[in-house]
């Protein structure tokens, strides 16, 4: 399925670039489609995702990212600090998630996360690491 | 003098053995060339600034101790977070204690060492 993105982004060559803004971006409207293969995309075979509470790998991580997209959550975020040092880099961001509980309820989640971001041969930039901190409604602790 | 780094489980215990003795080549081993720190919150220091400021820090003989908190590994990138509190003086020469929660990004060398890439050690808030 095609998806619209305002900001250049190949989903057969995902890539979240070296621009920290283009970065939270692409990151916002891959989760934003609701998608978790979508999503997933943006991280490596090996990359860590904390977005559950445990930290997730593979397949592992697909299938959350599928599930916990399937309610169509919105994510905002705003990056804090970003540090570039060569292939890799460590971004600080606040996030607030407002999603939909078992039963329907509204559901919000906020707080900080942590992303260690790795340029790969090719020279595409992808999640390696993600963890949250969450300060209301539970995502990682 | 090059301190090797084999283990990422023994990465905190070496680079709190290199920083008690005052050695600034052996810490400076424990970094990538293009390593970022942020001793200062909001001050991203690299290259010669960085060491220039750690040469600085060491000569007044400060002492670490350091424990990993959360351990993220993939294969070639990890992410530590680390409990540290450091016993140095200011510059009255009056005893002064820092600490704080330590994010630290480490890479894996293709020689099979890992060293920070990013050491951003006031990273998280509490």
């Amino acid at each position: 399925m095609a998806y619209n993105f305002s900001v250049d982004f190949d989903p057969a060559k995902p890539d979240l670039t070296d621009d920290t803004e283009i970065q939270n971006e692409v990151f916002l409207q891959a989760f934003n489609t609701g998608d978790g293969a979508v999503f997933d995309s943006l991280y490596r075979e090996d990359s860590i995702s904390n977005f559950s509470g445990e930290p997730l790998t593979g397949a592992d991580r697909l299938t959350f990212f599928k599930e916990f997209l399937s309610a169509k959550p919105s994510l905002h975020a705003a990056v804090t600090h970003s540090y570039v040092a060569g292939d890799v880099a460590l971004v600080g961001v606040e996030y607030s998630i407002d999603t939909t509980g078992p039963d329907g309820e509204p559901v919000h989640l906020e707080g900080v996360c942590t992303d260690v971001l790795r340029r790969g041969d090719d020279g595409r930039w992808l999640m390696a690491i993600d963890r949250p901190v969450a300060s209301s409604g539970l995502v990682a602790d | 003098m090059s301190q090797l780094i084999e283990s990422l489980e023994k990465h905190t215990d070496l680079y709190v053995e290199a920083f008690n003795a005052g050695d600034f080549d052996a810490l400076d081993a424990f970094y990538t060339e293009e390593a970022v720190a942020v001793w200062e919150p909001g001050k991203p220091l690299t290259g010669e600034a960085r060491r220039e400021y750690q040469r600085a820090f060491l000569a007044s003989k400060p002492k670490i101790t350091a424990k990993q908190r959360q351990r993220f590994v993939t294969g070639d990138t990890a992410l530590l977070i680390v409990d540290w509190v450091i016993d140095t003086v200011d510059e009255q020469g009056e005893p002064e204690r820092l600490e704080g929660i330590g994010v630290d990004v480490l890479r894996l060398g293709e020689d099979g060492i890992w060293r920070y890439a990013v050491d951003d050690p006031y990273g998280q808030k509490d």
